[in-house]
């Protein structure tokens, strides 16, 4: 039944209802993507030359120089779906002759599954950056050969060197969402701006929380005032005190938070932020916030599979990827924020000012990244099971 | 011993599987380490904190049991017993609701118990204040999984029912029994073996159902099979996970053999 767990967040960013609303609207060539869609536009040569951004000294070394080959004619792409712009696949094979075939899952541990076996076919994934710790040790993807990517110099200072994969020397950020709390202003007229929201026992049996453990966890670490990274015990286990607490005032811990915001049983709910799109496609009035404490950030990555047989291909796609332009018309479809600085002259001015989307660089400095804790994860799904089996 | 083979492949060998893993420990990616074997997890497991969950448990699993059978009863009874010429036709109907998807009746349960659902709007229709809060209740689970499992109840019981001669029936209204004195005394007794059958049928699965308590309950319904979910699916903690699920299947079994010894001497002997 793993296709109601969802434990990761849901990459949904446009909903079944938003999208027959816009084969209504904009004609079934929108909707069906890249295979209808028989847009041929001038290909952008890359990098974009309006872009100017400051490059980061890249704390990569360069892998041994490689003369540039020729890429190969075919590449095996493996994304979330309805995580791509509309007409990004058929631009890319379009400029470089390359044929792609593209392929989707709807959960990490589909994508997971499958890479593991080490004989997928596939080239290039979009793994979260948590698990990229994990699948450098495992032996899943191998490392970037940064001089094919040109690219880079793209990306924002802060996304030059993650901490998730320092230097990027495995993985290129794709993606940025936030998780925060959404709630109901029908229900609830005053203007909430703190994690407490969720532990207001005005609000009993009207509150959720993700049933996630890192995020769970997160939030209460974040409104302690701690890293939601923490490894020490007294720390976790004061978390878990404040999330104990807070269980008896919960209706329940679920990752469908489409679901229970927009049938109205929930008001106050921990919710990812892009899903509250969706939400307000049924009820307008529940708005998103990250708490003034921070919030979480996640990301995805696009990565090279240990066995690609078609890497030269797979390295052209991934910096086809950062190119201003291509970026931009990813985000200004899918309606997340990338990690591209150069690309946010072409972004939709919408999706630039909603600060659900686009939060403001103070309050991006106050969010955290999950990272994968290797055997410390322990310390958090140990705790989880002692809260949700707790009386 | 085509029997015996079955039960070598589809039950002994995936429970040694899960009894071996039980033994080991959990590497950091959700591989299992088997270089310090021991009874380390089943320690864990024994921790009074999971006590509420197999409460849990047991309290939707004889409740589903007890409204399933008391459900199935008279649907058996009629079927068999006015059923005629459309019996068959009748039990294909008791089947029809596998034909869809167990999740997808599941969500529809969701949509009906939902504070802005079916139930009440139609409370609300009468005039009676709400939204009473049902999805994400006790309450809610049991239902779903008594809508889930009342099939499993009906066919034993009608099959019981089915065999029951109605002559004996009719022997006792001819002593001057009445209509319930010949129901308890001739009936229920004869038709026990179905009765117990419904119930192991319906006991075991509800024991183990994690979709419903996740669906229909909510922060405070948390079952012994959802955090085996738990365990194996996002905290990678195989071996834990299969000792609690091992401990399950004994528990279980234990309870099998316990009730079909009891149905040989009450019924048989």
């Amino acid at each position: 039944m793993s296709e109601i767990q969802r434990i990761h967040p849901p990459r949904r960013p446009i909903s079944r209802r938003a999208m027959l609303r816009g084969m209504a609207g904009m004609g079934a060539a929108a909707a069906f993507g890249p295979t209808l869609a028989a847009c041929s536009s001038g290909a952008t040569p890359s990098p974009s030359a309006a872009a100017s951004p400051s490059v980061a000294p890249s704390a990569a070394a360069s892998q041994e120089p490689t003369p540039v080959p020729s890429p190969e004619s075919e590449l095996y792409v493996y994304n979330w779906t309805e995580y791509i712009g509309e007409d990004t696949i058929s631009k890319f094979e379009d400029q470089y002759g390359i044929k792609v075939t593209y392929d989707f899952f709807d959960s990490a541990e589909t994508m997971t599954a499958k890479i593991s076996t080490g004989n997928s076919g596939y080239d290039v994934t979009f793994p979260t950056s948590t698990y990229i710790k994990g699948y450098v040790e495992q032996g899943f993807i191998q490392p970037l050969d940064l001089s094919l990517i040109p690219n880079k110099v793209n990306l924002a200072p802060e996304w030059q060197d993650p901490e998730y994969d320092p230097g990027n020397q495995h993985s290129m950020p794709y993606m940025w969402w936030t998780t925060g709390v959404a709630y109901d202003t029908a229900q609830i007229e005053e203007e909430l701006t703190s994690w407490k929201a969720l532990w207001d026992p005005r609000w009993s049996g009207k509150m959720a929380m993700l049933d996630d453990v890192r995020e769970t966890f997160g939030a209460a670490l974040i409104r302690l005032g701690y890293s939601v990274n923490t490894t020490s015990d007294t720390e976790l286990d004061e978390a878990l005190k404040l999330l104990q607490d807070q269980k008896p005032l919960l209706r329940t811990y679920t990752t469908d938070d489409i679901g229970v915001l927009s049938s109205g049983d929930v008001w106050v709910m921990h919710a990812w932020g892009a899903d509250v799109y969706q939400v307000q496609e049924e009820r307008d009035t529940v708005v998103y916030y990250i708490p003034e404490e921070g919030g979480v950030r996640g990301s995805d990555t696009m990565v090279l599979l240990a066995n690609a047989k078609h890497p030269i291909a797979a390295h052209a796609f991934i910096n086809f990827m950062l190119d201003a332009e291509v970026a931009a018309a990813n985000t200004n479809y899918i309606g997340y924020m990338g990690p591209n600085e150069a690309a946010k002259q072409f972004i939709d001015p919408a999706i630039l000012d909603d600060p659900t989307v686009n939060p403001d660089k103070a309050l991006v400095a106050k969010l955290q990244e999950i990272l994968d804790l290797g055997a410390d994860e322990a310390k958090y799904t140990d705790r989880w099971t002692k809260l949700r089996s707790g009386a | 011993m085509p029997g015996l083979s079955w039960l070598v492949v589809f039950f002994a060998l995936p429970l040694a599987i899960i009894f071996v893993v039980s033994l080991g420990s959990r590497d950091q990616y959700g591989g299992v380490l088997f270089e310090h074997l021991g009874f380390h997890n089943y320690a864990r497991a024994l921790e009074p904190e999971l006590l509420p969950t197999v409460g849990n448990s047991f309290k939707y699993a004889l409740a589903t049991t007890f409204f399933s059978i008391v459900i199935a009863y008279p649907i058996a009874y009629w079927i068999s017993r006015y059923g005629g010429r459309r019996k068959v036709l009748l039990i294909v109907l008791v089947m029809l609701p596998f034909w869809t998807s167990w999740v997808i009746r599941t969500y529809a349960w969701m949509i009906i118990l939902r504070d802005n659902g079916v139930v009440n709007g139609l409370l609300g229709a009468v005039g009676l204040p709400g939204p009473i809060q049902l999805l994400n209740t006790d309450l809610a689970v049991i239902l779903g999984m008594t809508y889930g499992f009342l099939p499993f109840a009906i066919l034993p019981l009608y099959v019981s029912i089915d065999r029951l001669d109605p002559a004996l029936v009719q022997a006792a209204r001819d002593l001057y029994s009445g209509g319930a004195a010949a129901f308890f005394h001739v009936t229920l007794p004869l038709t026990m073996p179905g009765i117990i059958a419904a119930a192991l049928l319906t006991f075991i699965p509800a024991i183990g159902d994690f979709v419903t308590p996740d669906l229909l309950g909510g922060a405070q319904t948390t079952t012994i099979a959802k955090v085996v979910q738990t365990l194996f699916l996002s905290a990678r903690d195989w071996p834990f996970g299969a000792a609690l699920g091992f401990l399950l299947i004994v528990v279980t079994i234990v309870g099998t053999v316990a009730g079909l010894r009891f149905l040989r001497q009450e019924v048989v002997g």
